[in-house]
């Protein structure tokens, strides 16, 4: 049986702006996706761009190169990642006039 | 402990469990039914009921390889992989309430299957903050601890203990207990809050006044628990540690904790026994939890986990 989990790092937040999901380690897992989840949206022509990122330590970070489409509505979206070392992480960033994004994001891994 | 029980894994062998062990987990195995610890959502849009501590962004636990920028890689104690808990860099001060993210937890869910007496909690665990900024930092880490969430036909009960490391960057480094102050009442307990619903005695992990000399509604000082852990040079390197504690469940109170190789009496020591819930009786959650003392992560890495009774 291979191992899997899925993990929540953010659960119904608000974001506005810049920032950055919990780093999540995943050195066991050889494939991930991320989902986002789309609770709520607010603002004028709000949306939400968000990039995969990798780290050594955990502290330091990276872009992996795998990129959300970008967002603007209530709904469920995903992107697959593979062969990313031990660490993982998303940085986003909500813009528009009083964007704000209420938001659950999982990594879904498999060993 | 039975003999039988080393042949099968030489794991067990550091550990000192009563007659049943009920779970023996090994993070290299994987999360061992170790999960989030999250409030109920049963409202609409499957939110949780308001309070004035927000029980649905602690930092999620994981599988970790405890790896750092200039050491690599620490792997685990007898393997590759811990439970590692870890908090979000946001911190109030030691006398607020505390804030969504500054704790991580884990809880596994089972329940009781046989009468028993005597209940243990035993872990290998290590403690470190993230290495995020030069120097030592031992003091970033306010506290962490295990227990259980326990309940039979008559009561609830969290039974554990917690170490105070640090309250506002200054070194405490003393056992405490799950055994509420006299007279603290509900409110009290939900920091004088209106809104809150909490009822005394449960939950003291983030409920319960907390006062500048370390103290809080829901923990007692135990006496002769006073230590200063092995706790390395530099921040990312991490020493595997040793903790038990045995409860006598009859009389709902304390026997002893361990530390390493320091025993502590805790005879006369008592959890405290709330009302019971509905539908949770025979609940025997054993849980583990760290609180960051200021604005960084901080990180409890478990080994492996024994739980035994008789």
């Amino acid at each position: 049986m291979r191992q899997f989990q899925t993990t929540v790092t953010e659960r119904k937040l608000n974001f506005q702006g810049e920032f950055t999901t919990h780093p999540y380690e995943a050195g066991w897992a050889s494939e991930a996706i991320s989902f986002i989840r789309v609770e709520d949206v607010s603002g004028e022509a709000a949306r939400l761009e968000a990039f995969v990122q990798i780290s050594v330590d955990g502290v330091r970070w990276v872009d992996e190169g795998t990129v959300f489409q970008k967002i603007s509505e209530k709904g469920d979206y995903f992107v697959r990642v593979s062969h990313f070392g031990g660490y993982l992480r998303l940085r986003g960033a909500a813009t528009g006039d009083d964007a704000n994004f209420k938001l659950t994001i999982w990594w879904v891994l498999k060993e | 402990m039975s003999k039988q029980f080393i042949a099968y894994d030489y794991g067990l062998s550091k550990y000192n469990p009563l007659e049943t062990i009920l779970c023996y987990d090994d993070f290299d195995r994987g999360a061992c039914g170790w999960t989030d610890l999250t409030p109920n959502f049963t409202l609409e849009n499957f939110d949780a009921r308001p309070s004035i501590i927000d029980k649905a962004k602690w930092g999620p636990p994981m599988l970790s390889t405890a790896t750092y920028s200039y050491v690599g890689t620490h792997g685990s104690m007898d393997g590759l992989y811990s439970l590692k808990l870890a908090t979000k860099p946001v911190a109030a001060k030691y006398t607020e309430v505390p804030l969504p993210g500054s704790m991580g937890h884990a809880i596994k869910r089972i329940s009781r299957h046989k009468s028993f007496s005597k209940l243990q909690f035993e872990m290998w665990y290590a403690y470190t903050p993230e290495q995020d900024r030069n120097g030592l930092s031992e003091q970033s880490i306010r506290a962490f601890g295990a227990f259980f969430d326990y309940q039979d036909p008559n009561s609830r009960s969290h039974i554990g203990v917690r170490y105070l490391n640090s309250v506002d960057g200054e070194l405490k480094q003393r056992w405490q207990c799950f055994q509420m102050a006299d007279g603290v009442t509900d409110k009290d307990w939900g920091y004088g809050s209106d809104i809150e619903w909490a009822r005394a005695g449960v939950d003291a992990m983030w409920y319960g006044r907390r006062y500048p000399d370390g103290r809080t509604d829901g923990f007692t000082d135990i006496a002769g628990g006073e230590q200063q852990l092995c706790y390395n040079e530099a921040d990312d390197k991490i020493n595997w540690l040793y903790l038990r504690f045995l409860v006598d469940v009859e009389k709902r109170e304390y026997i002893e904790m361990q530390s390493g190789d320091k025993i502590i009496p805790m005879r006369g020591y008592a959890p405290t026994k709330c009302e019971r819930y509905a539908r949770i009786d025979g609940l025997l959650n054993p849980s583990v939890w760290i609180e960051t003392d200021t604005d960084r992560s901080v990180f409890l890495y478990v080994d492996s986990v024994v739980v035994s009774v008789e």
